[in-house]
């Protein structure tokens, strides 16, 4: 190891890249898979019915049927049923506005499916506004096959954004930890659970798994070598590296909002504090100075603060600091025990893990006021982690001796149940919003 | 021997306190001995003797109980290790051979475990004796090395019981170097909650989960 820390792998490295690689290749058939459910919906849910879109039946991937699902599951729609016109309308001018707004939807999605010579599919959709009788959105995509089910998410998320005013996560990512028997592995799924796939697997624990803010790489914590230890994995093309590997602890990693800076918790220098470092592993520096445990940093939106945990004051507790170490503050006063502070995507609020009565559960603080919701009641929540809209947070909780995901929205109403086929999951986190397809206006 | 001894002292005191100093002048210019003196100084002389040969005794009495001891302790290990070898067939070992010691279930270096209250990672007095018992091995054995390996329970946040195990570590191996041993010897690990030992979700599961292990580099593997 060099004074850095940072470890050549040399001939391991390249043996590692192939190994991994080939666990890529080979994740097809995902052992683990989730399934997300809404459990309980949020007031003033908008009425929207999602008409199939013309031919769309012709793919396995039914664009309609994608959209109406992550729409009534995000708990902001109630989405009704497709009603007894046929043949259903795929243009304005065959909408019967009369028949629908007798049924009580607001909203109106129609759309067409065309494929065309060259093996591409032209998908075309529109929202109409019922009462108004008028579109309010509609685009046109030239896709391949295997895009549809990522087109529809991002129709989803169009018509989650004119509807709510928020952006949609329907074309995010979230990465978890899944625990076999004798094995841990890492897994990325679409937001909806489906297309769960591994990146890293082996027989040593994986924790604080971390989205980079462009979500090509993912860092966590692994201890394959038998002890704490970071890693940048790449997602675009399955390769790793060491990002710390000091001595004692290395964890905690959470990224700056420019993904320029990494924050980290390091026992190197006897104590465990929260340091930052350069994602190629240059630039370390400490920034907190106890003599108690720092732990747990997480990056303000602006990228000029820091959330953290220390128990300086005799007890875990969360305090908020500049990125240099400077005007370190408390910010949590209840109970003798909150830890794993999430600053929330807009910087209001953070969520976080409080003790009371020997129950661990996710709290919302807001940072003007103080001011404190409890949102779950379980005994052992854990790892709270925000949807990038700020809507809705994905935490971890152990349910009859299993770790399952679950997910709250920020005012409590909305509640996500998810299954896996994995017995035991945790350590959930939510990747970035991203734009990936080009779309043209109609 | 010890009431002849302060029978002893008991006269001298007694024939100090009377005795005139030394002999006398007459009235007559006859040099007057008391015979008294006499008998003093051949009481203080057997005295002396006396004490000399209390001494003695008591250093050969200690001298017998070291090497007692010495035959004892070598008398145990000689027992610990008489196991035939399927090699050679050979029914004893080197005294100091350290694996068979630690492997040893009456010997306190076969605890290898400190276990700790909730949040906690001071080392409670019961677990002092087993700190100093693997504190002598690792100071006589200085090839050894160890690594104590940090636990958490499941409860809480993930991060902060990887934080937490590494303290209880860390203080494991401050008290070892307290009592001489190298820090060069002692490398620390921390498992967080990750690694638990009781997979229950009870106090009784949580209680073992939380502990410090004292593993043997090369022989606990």
């Amino acid at each position: 190891m060099n004074h850095n820390g940072i470890m050549s792998f040399g001939r391991t490295h390249a043996l590692w890249r192939l190994v991994v690689c080939l666990l890529c290749l080979s994740a097809a058939t995902a052992r683990a898979q989730l399934t997300i459910e809404i459990v309980g919906g949020g007031g003033d849910q908008i009425p929207i019915t999602v008409l199939p879109l013309s031919s769309e039946d012709k793919f396995q991937q039914r664009i309609s049927e994608v959209v109406a699902a992550d729409l009534s599951r995000s708990g902001r729609f109630r989405v009704q049923d497709i009603g007894s016109v046929r043949p259903l309308p795929s243009e304005p001018s065959e909408v019967n506005y009369r028949y629908w707004k007798n049924r009580g939807s607001q909203s109106l999605v129609i759309g067409k499916v065309t494929p065309r010579a060259d093996g591409k599919v032209e998908v075309r959709f529109r929202m109409l506004d019922t009462a108004k009788e008028a579109q309010v959105v509609g685009y046109a995509y030239t896709i391949t096959v295997p895009q549809l089910r990522a087109i529809a998410h991002k129709i989803a998320d169009i018509i989650y954004e004119k509807l709510t005013g928020e952006p949609g996560v329907f074309s995010t990512r979230i990465a978890y930890v899944a625990r076999f028997p004798q094995r841990f592995e890492l897994h990325v799924a679409d937001a909806d659970g489906v297309n769960s796939q591994f990146i890293l697997a082996h027989k040593e624990p994986i924790i604080s798994p971390a989205w980079s803010p462009d979500g090509t790489r993912i860092a966590y914590v692994s201890f394959e070598q038998r002890r704490s230890i970071v890693f940048i994995h790449n997602l675009i093309d399955g390769t790793r590296r060491v990002l710390a590997a000091y001595d004692g602890i290395n964890s905690a990693p959470a990224w700056s909002p420019d993904g320029k800076r990494i924050a980290l918790a390091l026992s190197k220098d006897g104590v465990t504090q929260v340091y930052l470092i350069n994602p190629d592993g240059t630039g370390l520096a400490r920034v907190t100075n106890s003599n108690s445990i720092d732990t747990e940093p997480s990056f303000a939106p602006d990228g000029k603060h820091l959330l953290f945990t220390s128990d300086r004051g005799g007890s875990p507790q969360i305090y908020r600091m500049g990125i240099a170490g400077d005007n370190v503050e408390r910010m949590t006063f209840e109970g003798n025990y909150n830890v794993t502070p999430r600053y929330s995507p807009d910087g209001k609020t953070f969520a976080y893990i409080q003790r009371g009565q020997n129950r661990y559960s996710l709290a919302l603080m807001d940072i003007a006021t103080h001011q404190v919701q409890i949102l779950t009641d379980s005994p052992l929540d854990g790892s709270p982690a925000f949807a990038p809209n700020g809507r809705l947070i994905l935490y971890a909780s152990i349910v009859g001796g299993h770790g399952i995901l679950a997910a709250v929205s920020s005012d409590g109403r909305i509640k996500q149940k998810i299954t896996a086929s994995a017995q035991d999951v945790r350590e959930p986190a939510w990747g970035p919003l991203v734009s990936t397809i080009e779309r043209t206006t109609n | 021997m010890n009431k002849v001894l302060i029978a002893i002292c008991a006269a001298m005191l007694v024939f100090t306190g009377c005795s005139t100093k030394g002999g006398s002048q007459g009235k007559a210019g006859v040099e007057q001995r008391d015979l008294f003196d006499e008998k003093n100084k051949d009481e203080a002389a057997r005295a002396a003797r006396v004490q000399q040969e209390q001494e003695d005794l008591k250093r050969q009495m200690e001298e017998q109980k070291r090497k007692d001891e010495a035959a004892r302790r070598a008398a145990e290990s000689e027992q610990a290790v008489v196991k035939p070898l399927p090699e050679s067939g050979m029914s004893e070992k080197s005294l100091s051979d350290p694996a068979s010691m630690l492997r040893d279930p009456s010997n306190p270096l076969s605890k290898r475990s400190i276990y700790y209250d909730f949040d906690a990672y001071n080392i409670k007095e019961e677990f002092q004796s087993v700190v100093e018992a693997h504190a002598k091995f690792l100071l006589e054995h200085k090839t050894m090395k160890m690594r104590v390996e940090g636990n958490c329970d499941e409860r809480g946040s993930r991060e902060y019981n990887l934080a937490l195990g590494q303290r209880r570590a860390d203080s494991v191996k401050r008290a070892l170097t307290l009592l001489g041993v190298p820090g060069k010897q002692i490398e620390t690990v921390s498992f967080g909650s990750e690694k638990p030992k009781s997979n229950g979700h009870d106090d009784d599961a949580w209680a073992e989960n939380r502990r410090s292990d004292l593993a043997y580099v090369g022989i606990d593997q």
